[in-house]
């Protein structure tokens, strides 16, 4: 069986350690499960793998030789593939053309040989153990479970490469139980095909139902490699949360007496709800979930961009339902999405952070540049931003500085109301303090903040409240003082955890 | 160097194109005359262009002014023909204007139609109508009022030179203010800069309180509206009108706005690079005539210079990405 070696790897992005001594050994015939937080060093270590990122240090070996790793090329030509989240097919191509995209078509007297194609597409679907799925459906008309299954049979086509390892970034996030379960019946039969499967998920019950071995990360650091068969889900639990609270928090700050501001009664929206529960000024509610319990859309929902029921009310009046009576009320979002959904990345960022503000900017429609570029200028300030000055479009910024042109923005209109949705998903340290820092001096100031976030430590250290989303349902509502990792990740797993 | 050509190739290359007609035709090309000249001759094509910048800088476009053109035209000759006194007249062609703007933009914004899809459909409508409204014939002569076929004839006298009087044309003083309105409107007011937001990231322009299906819709309308205006322009400076007279229109308009694109510095739709790039076609239009080039080749070396102007914008752009 082979096996592949990965050790001491360390990988430096600016001042911020990604890896820091991460290792890990993947052999033939095994499920291997790698875990860790968000931020702890799982996609460095996939991306370097898979050739996108090269390390600072550390060794790669496979079966004792020295691997070089570094192009895309190179980990195919190792026999590594990547089944990512974001599936890359062609939806109105046929099932077997799909499997064909990366190899040529069968030929007969030049032409495509249709009948040839279609058989090796469903030997390789059979060699999965996969028979409900034909290879002349368009890809389209396959569900998310069903395209990755068609993934996985394309590296089995007959005449190629043949891999002897899968890496799999959270496979069943967009997946229903049914489809999981197919998913899981092919990885048995990779595994005993003497294939190796490295599963990265923080599904506890998943790791625990398919992984022979568990890798845990914390901190860019390998922590624990254990056998599955002798180890437990809270030392697992421990493994990934047991650190020291970093002082990355500023401390609360005495607040003005807090007032009734939000109250949410029978919130509906798409896969939300009901959902009720009362917020006051200077409060920072925390809401925790796992991916798929609905908590973005909870803010989608509050700020009017999705449609939605129930009462909800701000200081007494109703809240508008659309995007533009809520900003105008005093809400202020900041999506999950920053490229796709926040900022304009090839315009002036003073457009992005002048934006919703533009009415109160200008005097009867006539926009005021000036004060507009006074306003950019102050808010740039405020949020430390590093960019040239306000004509500086945004694509050319960090993560980290994009996501303060956002800060500005929702700055900007001396928000009430302040949604936040993953504040600090790829920024690097000294950006999430700043941004901890920003959060702070509003709720003190007596703005009421939103935050939901997967980064545990964040949510504890922010948040007075900590309402837990499950399939939609606030099943508890806790106070994050003396909470630990290890009970807050208990929670959002729950009842099925 | 790749930066160097970003910025400013398109703008050294209408350059030397303008020195190009200057050094071929020394005696007539860079004249007053000529020039006053050729602004009448382009003063439709830049209410046009300047109008269909509107829909652009979202990210949209408007395959229908053309034929729109056509259409308010001969709506305005036939009301002629029936009596109609000038100002009603020229308000119904203008009102023919708005409601086809409007329509495109309930089918784009409201139904979700592609925009190229939805104007080409309401393309080849507006064509239809105008020769139903015409009953395929041109309008001209005695119908046509005094008054209006006057506007396109009178100016702003400049004086005199070589003994004959030098004017400059009423029609490009409309289309200087129209150029002149929409750029302010576009550059100046929350509608415009919203309309940006919305070519910059539609999705992010709405969390943050964009009202983009209104918008989309009436930016549409305006176009349309400055279809009809470049159609009324038309029929005025040839005192007639005939259902295909505008046609022409639309695909220079699309070709000024892509030409203005390659010397934005953010490779994005702005009224004054669109006035540049109407100006390029304009000059090109007018010298290659003085040089009797053939009208077919006058065609092919028009599509060749604006291939040359996006490729070099393009290679440009991959260049920067690349560094």
């Amino acid at each position: 069986m082979p096996e592949l070696r990965l050790s001491g790897l360390v990988k430096s992005f600016g001042p911020a350690r990604a890896l820091d001594g991460a290792a890990l050994s993947l052999r033939g015939g095994e499920v291997h499960a790698l875990m860790g937080e968000n931020g702890a060093g799982k996609s460095t270590l996939i991306r370097i793998l898979a050739g996108l990122e090269r390390a600072d240090a550390g060794m790669v070996t496979l079966d004792g030789a020295p691997l070089p790793l570094g192009t895309s090329q190179a980990a195919t030509a190792a026999g590594l593939r990547f089944l990512h989240q974001e599936l890359q097919v062609v939806p109105a191509l046929a099932v077997a053309e799909n499997m064909h995209l990366s190899r040529p078509y069968p030929l007969r007297l030049g032409l495509v040989d249709w009948a040839t194609l279609r058989q090796a597409a469903r030997g390789a679907l059979a060699r999965l153990g996969v028979d409900h799925i034909a290879p002349e459906t368009p890809m389209g008309a396959l569900g998310p479970g069903d395209q990755m299954l068609v993934r996985i049979a394309a590296t089995l086509l007959e005449g190629g490469p043949a891999p002897w390892a899968y890496v799999m970034d959270e496979p069943t996030a967009a997946l229903t139980g049914a489809e999981a379960a197919r998913l899981f019946a092919a990885i048995g039969q990779l595994r005993a095909a003497g294939a190796a499967v490295l599963y990265v998920s923080h599904r506890m019950d998943e790791v625990m139902l398919l992984a022979d071995r568990i890798t845990v990360l914390r901190d860019g650091a390998h922590v624990a490699t254990r056998d599955r068969a002798a180890t437990t889900r809270d030392e697992i639990i421990r493994d990934m949360t047991g650190r020291e609270m970093a002082d990355l928090f500023p401390p609360h700050r005495d607040r003005a007496a807090p007032a009734p501001l939000l109250q949410v009664a029978g919130l509906r929206a798409a896969g939300l709800g009901p959902v009720s529960f009362d917020l006051a000024t200077g409060e920072v509610l925390g809401v925790a979930g796992l991916s798929g319990s609905g908590r973005g859309a909870l803010l989608r929902a509050l700020i009017g961009a999705l449609p939605r029921a129930g009462k909800i009310t701000l200081a007494g009046q109703p809240l508008a339902a659309d995007p533009a009576g809520a900003w105008a009320q005093g809400l202020a979002y900041i999506p999950r999405e920053r490229r796709a959904e926040g900022v304009m990345p090839r315009r002036a960022l003073a457009e992005t952070v002048a934006l919703p503000h533009l009415s109160r900017l200008s005097r009867r429609g006539f926009v005021n540049h000036r004060a507009a570029t006074a306003l950019v200028r102050r808010l740039s300030a405020q949020v430390r931003l590093k960019a040239s000055g306000p004509a500086q479009p945004v694509a050319e910024l960090s993560g980290g500085n994009q996501q303060k042109v956002l800060f500005a923005r929702a700055l900007a209109g001396n928000p009430r109301l302040l949604l936040l949705d993953e504040p600090t998903r790829g920024v690097d340290v000294g950006a999430k303090f700043d941004i901890y820092a920003l959060i702070r001096n509003l709720a003190a100031r007596g703005t009421a903040v939103i935050v939901v976030s997967s980064d545990l430590p964040e949510l504890i250290g922010l948040s007075d409240r900590i309402a837990i989303l499950q399939g939609g349902h606030i099943t508890q509502t806790l106070p994050a003082t003396g909470m630990t990792e290890a009970a807050l990740l208990a929670a959002c797993y729950g009842k099925d955890g | 160097m790749a930066r160097v050509l970003r910025h400013y190739g398109s703008l050294i290359g209408m350059a030397a194109i303008v020195l190009f007609f200057w050094a071929a035709l020394p005696d007539t090309f860079m004249t007053a005359r000529n020039w006053l000249n050729i602004s009448q001759q382009l003063s439709m094509l830049t209410v046009v262009a300047v109008t269909m910048t509107v829909v652009m800088v979202m990210g949209d476009f408007d395959l229908s002014v053309g034929a729109m053109a056509s259409l308010a035209g001969v709506v305005a000759a036939v009301l002629f023909t029936l009596g109609a006194p000038v100002p009603v007249a020229l308000a119904a062609a203008l009102a023919v204007g708005l409601a086809g703007g409007v329509l495109n933009g309930v089918l784009v914004s409201v139904i979700g139609i592609l925009p190229f899809v939805a104007t080409l459909a309401t393309l080849t409508m507006f064509s239809g109508a105008a020769f139903l409204v015409s009953g395929g014939k041109t309008v001209f002569g005695r119908d046509i009022p005094q008054g209006f076929a006057d506007f396109a004839r009178s100016g702003l006298p400049l004086g005199t030179l070589d003994g004959k009087p030098l004017v400059l044309p009423a029609l490009t003083l409309f289309a200087a203010a129209v150029t002149l309105a929409v750029w302010v409107v576009l550059d100046h007011t929350t509608y415009g800069r919203r309309l940006y937001a919305i070519g910059g990231n539609a999705e992010a322009a709405r969390l943050a309180g964009v009202k983009v299906d209104r918008l989309r819709l009436s930016a549409f309308a305006f176009t349309g509206a400055g279809a009809a205006l470049a159609g009324l322009m038309y029929a005025s400076r040839v005192a007639s009108a005939n259902p295909v007279q505008g046609d022409g229109l639309m695909l220079s308009a699309i070709a000024a706005v892509f030409l203005g694109m390659t010397i934005t510095r953010d490779g994005q739709p702005h009224v004054l690079a669109t006035v540049a790039g109407v100006v390029t076609l304009g000059v090109m239009d007018n010298g290659l005539t003085q040089l009797q080039v053939d009208s077919y080749v006058r065609q092919v070396l028009v599509g060749a210079i604006i291939i040359v102007a996006v490729s070099v914008s393009a290679i440009g752009k991959r260049a920067m990405r690349g560094r």
